[in-house]
This record gives structure tokens, C-alpha cells and sequence, in this order.
């Protein structure tokens, strides 16, 4: 069984002020970059710029887009005590040059480097494919309202 | 519930499974008894043919070596799951040698039908004769000729089995070996209660030859039948009794867990039912029956002679010798299904190894069998069979020199094996063993081989008939094995891939992995997904750990494939190897694994969908040395999450990556 404290909650990692609308044509390493420039604020007391965009482009190589056509970029850090995410929507869709699968939404997602947290990372990541399923994603993608979309997110979840 | 098919997987293919079931060490000991012990019916009156009353001393001697050559096989056993001659020869003295010696072996495994046919019918036209005057059926059964026409009958029925795909079934083997038990107790008390009412005296111990029995030594006089060569000449001729040895080292990959445990005392059911079977009847035989019939008379139905002759009522005693042959004719035509098995099984292993053409490997239509090499088997054995005419005495001195040979080459190899992997711990050694540095000197197999290569000798010398049919047959097969490895060795210079590569892989195909949902049976289950051969350690992790009653475990390995609507998926050589890999470490336990192959263009969405179709309480991974095990943990988990229907409650998996000496585990929810 899931202990208490491994489980996990999107509420506690999406708000309004982290989704970001891409706009279409872009390549999903520009979309990365971009949704790293968002989320810099809120990290970049603590992690160096470099440091964020370096690790970001080595795990980049590693990250899969999703069948159902969402793309949760990742990385852990050691200097986090706790999950950082920003959330980004693209309504024409962005085209994975690896799958062909287009990209309508994607979730950069950082965590704490630190093995008790591994657990909830991985229940963060499942939760993440489990509920940005297709449907879904067509929803969101039609949406321009970041409140609506973090609404339909958690009403999802 | 079963899932619906799912796009993602184009095709599943499910490995047959007959090959990894596991039986228990009584049920392997029966199958090697049906044939080792079925020479208790014909050894006795053929050795006595040979060189006289002294036959039961020679034949309770070859059973007790029998003990020690069963020593030499356990070893052998523990190195190899897959061993036999075959395979130990070739890694101790190389390909040419285990060429000769698996061609030795093949003239054994031939004859073993025929003279085993052969008798099952001389046992059932003595019968004949005494029931049918009772029924007043005045027909004189004529011995050889009804026993030729009953061995073509049954090799004709095993010729046909065999075609259709009959495995040797390890329940009726045990059945008939458990009815022999029962008569073979019920003919000892009988025979004690006859002794005893009548007294005995013991056979002489010295020899007397035929002249046929000393073959060529009539040649050399300097070579007296007497002493120290009359006793080897004499073991020669006893030394048929000892056939059906190899067939321990066929079955050892198919014993259950825990493998060595089972495999000695596997072997201490086959010594002890052979030294009271073959070689107490055989003595009791000897101590009940006047010579003159023994050599006449009963010469070639010893046990039914030994049944007729105790004392009591007559109806009393052919009762008896129905059921002495009923017994017989059950394990006897055991023995010929044995070896129509074991020479099809081994000429498949040598076609594996790529020398013996592939023509040899064609696969039945039908029945998925290997037709042509069934079909070689069963017309030699109908040749052999016509040729002997029923003379039982024939067929016994043409058997023994694949028997000797096939022994005197594992032996050989046991011992060189001692040196060239001296560093490989056995789990059990034979005794008497010198431990000079780090090498175990093995005195003992010494000591038995010296005994096999004099016995090896001396039958070249006496056995005129074994010498030149076995040479000749051994050269057939060995010329054969030559030009294949040849015509292989170029073949495989011209092609890159065989014109059919499934063809020859016991495969069947399902659409979608539910097929395999009605094979999982047991309460718990564990995925085991595989990739790289080389990096098994997670599958011997659990293998090692779980309990094969209640666990099934699936082995699966999806292969990524791109375009997966093409249809022309097809699984290459490195999934056939990885798959035999995956086999030949199953049988190393003694465990069962349900392995499957899919394609699928997502290995983690497989493993998960697998996983959660088939309601297993864990997944177990190796390593992946191009990602990492935290990796592999997250794309297992985006695949769970992604596969995961929110209506359905999450049941607890648990998720391993499992490394030399480490493992990380994850909760998947």
C-alpha cells in the first residue's frame, strides 16, 4: 500500500500563474526552454540559471512524449524540498520529431533529488499520465482561461 | 477482466509451454526406468547365451556399476541442465569427438527399439503357447516371426505418435513402472516361498564361452578367456543391461525444484529398483530355472520362465506370467517410445549446434514435429528390425557397443572436465577425488573408466557383430554430421537469415495477451520482462526466491517495432536466443515460467498492460545500463499511470529493478 505521505496531489503543483499558452510551430525542446523560463522565478533562488537549462537538456533526451500526446519533461534536483511545475498548451498541437505525436500538452516538472522523495515523484508521474488522458487533453487544449484550465485539471484528478 | 485488444500490440506471440513443465524426481526416475530397467527381460538370457550359467554374477555386477556410472552422470547432470553425451563431450574433447560419440550414441538409442519390440514380442508368443492349448486353440505360435510382426506393429504405432507430437508422458511411465513394482515384489516373495521349498544352489562364477561369444580372440590364442579377460569378456556381455543411462542426463532438465536434491534421489530410486529388478530376478532366475531351459526354453523370456517355474498350481503360476508379461510388454514398449524420443531429441540438439542439415529439421505441416528425423529413426529401426528376423541374441550383441562407447566418452569428458573447468563448483562430485592446487584429481571416474575402456576393448574384439554394425552405423552417422556442418558452415556464409526463421521455434501466435490469461492458474504472479541475454540476473533473482506451486511467472519481451500495422513482424534470431536463454535458466531451477513475446512500438506501456491484465503482484527489471534503474522506475510509473482506469481500485504492485547485489523498489499505485 501507498503510505500517507507518498501520496500526491496536482492541486499542490498547478495553479493559474503555471500554465502558459505555446503557441504552435514551435519544436518541443523550444517548448521546454520556454516553460523553463517560467518556472526560473520560482527556483532560481536556488538553482543557478546554467545549472536549471543544463540539467533540463541532458534529461530532455531521456523524456518520452506520451502516447495520449502529453510530455512531462523532468529532472530532479537536490536543492528542491519540494515539486516545482508549470504547465504548457498548445491548441494546434506541437510535433514530437522522434514519434510524430502531436504535443497539445506539456508539464515540466522538477523534484526534490532525495531518495525518500523518490517515491512521490513516481506517484507524481503516474498521477500526471493517469489524468492528462486524450480527452482530456482536447479539453484543455480548447481552453484559453488559465483559472478553466486548473479547474478542469482538479475536477479531472 | 479481460482488456480489450490493444493497438499497441500488432502481435503476441506465446512460447509453448510443454517444454517447461517440471516433474518430480519419481516421475523422472520412472521415465529413465522404462528404458534402463527394461533390459532386466532380455540381458539375463542373453548373457547367458554368451558365456553360460555364470550370467546372474555378471549381470548383478553390471547393476551395481550401474551405481557408479549413475555418480559419473549426476556430476555431469549438475554442469549441464542440457547435457548428455553430447554436450559434455563436445566441451571437453571438442566438435569432432562429440560428433563420434553422439553417433555412438544414436546406434544405442536405434537398437533400443528393436530389441526392446522384439522381446515385448518373444514374452507375448511364450505366453501364447501356454494359453492357447487351455482354449483349445491348437496353433503353434511361431516365436520370431510373431515377434518381428509385433515390433513393426509397435514401432509402426510409435512411428505414427511420435509424427503426431506424443511427449513422453511422465505420468504413464511412473503407471507402468509402479505395476512393475508391484509384480516384480509379488515374483521375489514368490520366488523366496519357491527356494525355500525347494533349496538352490549357486551358479558357478567362471565363464564358459560359446565360440560365437569370443568373436575374434578365437583368433589369437594368446588371449585366454580366463581370469582377469575372461571376467572383462564376460562383463562385455553383460554390459547391455546398463542401456538407457543417457536418458537421466535428457530428463534432468525437466526435474522440478529443487533440481539436485530431486536428481540424487532420482538416482537412488533407479539404482536400488536396478539392482532388485534386473539384477535379483535376473539371480532368482538363475537359482529357480535349470540351466538347459534357461539356455533354451526361456532363453529369450527369462522373467516369464522364472514365472512359470515357481512352485505352485499351474494356473497359479501362468496367472503370474501374465502379468510378468503384461508388465514387460508395457515397459518394453515404453522403451520403445524412449527411443524414438531420445534419438529424435538428440539429433535435434546436435541440429541445433548446426551439424546436422537443416533439411534433417523440417517441420511437419501439421503437426509441428520433426517429421524427417522420426522418419530415418523408424525406418532403421524397421530395417534392423527385419533384418535380426526376431533373433533376440543378434539384436543384444549389436547393442552393447553404442552403450560402452556413449559411456567410456562421458567418462573420458567427466574427467578432462575436471581439469579444464576446474575452477566451475560443482554441486555434487564423485568420490575419491585427490585435491592437488585447485584441482580435484578424480581417482574414482579414473578407476571406471579404466574398467569401460577394457570392457570397450574387449567387446571390439568378441563382438563381431556390435563392432561392424556399430562402426559402420557410428561412421554413417559421423559422415553425416560432417557434410551438414559443411553445408551449414557455407549456407551460413550465403544467407543472413534462414527462409523461414519461426519455422523452427515451437511458437503460437495470439492476437492479444489475454490468450495467456487461462494459462495463469497459480494465486500469485510475477512479470519478469527480459531484453538483453546477457543481463538475467532479475529472472535468477526470482527464480532463486519464489515458490513455482503457487507463482506463475511470466517472462515477457516486447520487442519495439515501428510501423506495427505492416503485419510482417517476426521475431528474430536474438529474441529466439534470449528466449532460450530464458528456458535453459528456468530448467536450471526447475521452475515454470510462461514466457512471452510481443511487439509493441512502447516496451513500458507492455510491461504495464501485461502487468495489469494478468493482475501481477509484482514486476521484476534488470538494469538498464543505457537509462538507469531510476529511469526505467519512471517510465514504468507514466506507463502505469497512463494504462490505470480511475474506476477500478488500484491494487498494490510492487516494482523492482534488480542489479548484481542491489534493487530498487517502487510502490506502483
Amino acid at each position: 500500500m501507498i503510505k500517507q505521505s507518498d501520496r500526491v496531489s496536482l492541486s499542490t503543483i498547478i495553479s493559474p500563474e503555471n500554465v502558459l499558452f505555446l503557441e504552435s510551430g514551435i519544436s518541443t525542446e523550444e517548448a521546454v526552454r520556454r516553460l523553463a523560463e517560467r518556472i526560473l522565478p520560482q527556483v532560481g533562488a536556488i538553482i543557478p540559471r546554467k545549472a536549471l537549462f543544463d540539467r533540463l537538456a541532458e534529461v530532455e533526451k531521456l523524456n518520452q512524449v506520451l502516447e495520449s500526446g502529453f510530455y512531462i519533461p523532468h529532472a530532479k534536483f537536490k536543492e528542491l524540498d519540494n515539486f516545482k511545475a508549470v504547465l504548457g498548451l498548445s491548441g494546434e498541437g506541437i510535433t514530437d520529431p522522434a514519434t510524430g505525436i502531436k504535443v497539445k500538452s506539456a508539464l515540466l516538472l522538477l523534484s526534490p533529488h532525495k531518495p525518500a522523495f523518490f517515491q512521490r515523484h513516481l506517484n507524481m508521474l503516474s498521477l500526471l499520465s493517469q489524468t492528462f488522458q486524450p480527452a482530456l487533453i482536447e479539453k484543455l487544449s480548447a481552453l484559453k482561461e488559465p483559472s478553466a484550465v486548473v479547474s478542469a485539471i482538479i475536477k479531472k484528478a | 477482466m479481460v482488456p480489450p485488444p490493444n493497438p499497441r500490440f500488432k502481435q503476441v506471440f506465446v512460447l509453448s509451454t510443454a517444454m517447461l513443465s517440471f516433474i518430480s524426481f519419481w516421475k523422472a526416475a520412472s521415465i529413465v526406468l522404462c528404458d534402463f530397467g527394461s533390459s532386466a527381460y532380455y540381458a539375463g538370457g542373453i548373457a547367458m547365451n554368451a558365456f553360460g550359467p555364470a550370467f546372474p554374477w555378471f549381470i548383478m555386477g553390471v547393476m551395481l556399476f550401474s551405481g557408479l556410472m549413475l555418480g559419473i552422470y549426476t556430476e555431469s547432470c549438475t554442469m549441464f541442465t542440457r547435457g548428455g553425451v553430447y554436450v559434455v563431450v563436445r566441451a571437453a574433447m571438442g566438435k569432432v569427438m562429440a560428433k563420434l560419440s553422439v553417433s555412438a550414441l544414436l546406434f544405442d538409442y536405434t537398437l533400443t527399439g528393436p530389441i526392446s519390440s522384439v522381446t515385448a514380442g518373444l514374452y507375448l508368443g511364450s505366453l501364447f503357447e501356454n494359453i492357447f492349448p487351455l482354449l483349445n486353440i491348437h496353433w503353434q505360435v511361431p516365436g520370431r516371426a510373431f515377434a518381428v510382426v509385433f515390433a513393426l506393429l509397435v514401432t509402426a504405432y510409435f512411428w505414427r505418435a511420435n509424427i503426431r507430437g506424443i511427449e513422453e508422458s511422465a505420468d504413464n511411465n511412473s503407471k507402468i513402472i509402479g505395476f512393475v513394482a508391484v509384480v516384480a515384489v509379488a515374483l521375489i516373495i514368490w520366488a523366496g516361498v519357491t527356494l525355500y521349498v525347494r533349496g538352490f544352489t549357486l551358479p558357478p562364477f567362471t565363464p564358459v564361452f560359446t565360440p560365437k561369444a569370443l568373436g575374434w580372440t578365437s583368433n589369437f590364442p594368446w588371449i585366454k578367456a580366463i581370469g582377469a579377460v575372461g571376467l572383462l569378456m564376460a562383463f562385455g556381455h553383460s554390459i547391455l543391461a546398463l542401456s538407457g543411462l543417457e536418458t537421466l542426463a535428457q530428463v534432468y532438465r525437466e526435474i522440478e525444484d529443487p533440481k539436485v536434491e530431486n536428481l540424487k534421489k532420482a538416482v537412488v530410486v533407479i539404482f536400488l529398483f536396478s539392482v532388485f529388478f534386473t539384477g535379483l530376478l535376473t539371480f532368482i532366475s538363475a537359482l529357480i530355472i535349470p540351466p538347459e531351459l534357461i539356455a533354451g526354453k526361456y532363453a529369450d523370456n527369462l522373467l516369464g520362465g522364472l514365472a512359470i517355474e515357481l512352485h505352485g498350481p499351474y494356473w497359479a503360476r501362468l496367472f503370474m506370467q501374465m502379468a510378468v508379461v503384461l508388465s514387460g510388454t508395457l515397459m518394453l514398449v515404453g522403451a520403445v517410445n524412449t527411443s524414438f524420443v531420445g534419438s529424435n531429441g538428440v539429433l535435434n540438439r546436435v541440429a541445433d549446434d548446426g551439424i546436422l542439415h537443416d533439411w534433417f529439421r523440417g517441420i511437419h505441416k501439421k503437426y509441428g514435429t520433426t517429421y524427417r528425423m522420426i522418419n530415418i529413426v523408424a525406418i532403421t529401426q524397421i530395417l534392423i528390425i527385419l533384418i535380426s528376423g526376431g533373433d533376440i541374441f543378434l539384436l543384444g550383441e549389436a547393442y552393447s557397443f553404442g552403450v560402452l562407447w556413449s559411456l567410456t566418452f562421458d567418462t573420458l569428458s567427466m574427467i578432462i572436465l575436471r581439469f579444464r573447468k576446474r575452477e566451475e563448483e560443482r554441486e555434487w562430485m564423485f568420490p575419491l577425488n585427490i585435491k592437488v592446487n585447485n584441482i580435484y584429481v578424480p581417482i574414482g571416474m579414473m578407476a571406471v573408466l579404466v574398467v569401460l575402456l577394457a570392457a570397450t576393448g574387449m567387446n571390439m574384439l568378441t563382438k563381431k557383430v556390435a563392432t561392424i554394425g556399430g562402426v559402420l552405423f557410428t561412421l554413417t552417422f559421423f559422415t553425416i554430421f560432417h557434410i551438414s556442418e559443411k553445408m551449414n558452415e557455407k549456407k551460413a556464409q550465403l544467407y543472413a537469415r534462414d527462409e523461414d526463421p519461426d519455422e523452427k521455434l515451437n511458437l503460437k501466435q495470439a492476437n492479444d495477451i489475454s490468450a495467456i490469461l487461462p494459462e495463469l492458474s497459480k494465486p500469485h504472479r510475477i512479470l519478469v520482462p527480459v531484453r538483453n541475454p546477457n543481463n538475467l540476473v532479475h529472472l535468477k533473482t526470482v527464480l532463486e526466491t519464489v515458490e513455482d506451486e503457487d507463482t506463475d511467472i511470466i517472462v515477457l519481451s516486447a520487442r519495439i517495432a515501428k510501423g506495427l500495422q505492416s503485419g510482417e513482424e517476426v521475431m528474430s534470431e536474438e529474441d529466439k536466443d534470449l528466449f532460450s536463454d530464458v528456458v535453459l535458466l528456468a530448467e536450471k531451477y526447475g521452475k515454470t515460467v510462461k514466457p512471452l513475446f510481443l511487439f509493441s512500438n512502447d516496451p513500458f506501456f507492455s510491461i504495464a498492460q501485461v502487468a495489469q491484465a494478468a493482475g501481477c503482484e509484482e514486476i521484476v527489471m534488470g538494469v538498464s545500463g543505457a537509462t538507469g534503474a531510476e529511469v526505467q522506475m519512471e517510465r514504468l510509473a507514466m506507463a502505469w499511470g497512463m494504462l490505470k482506469k480511475p474506476e477500478v481500485a488500484g491494487r498494490s504492485v510492487l516494482a523492482r529493478v534488480v542489479w548484481e547485489g542491489r534493487q530498487m523498489t517502487y510502490q506502483l499505485s
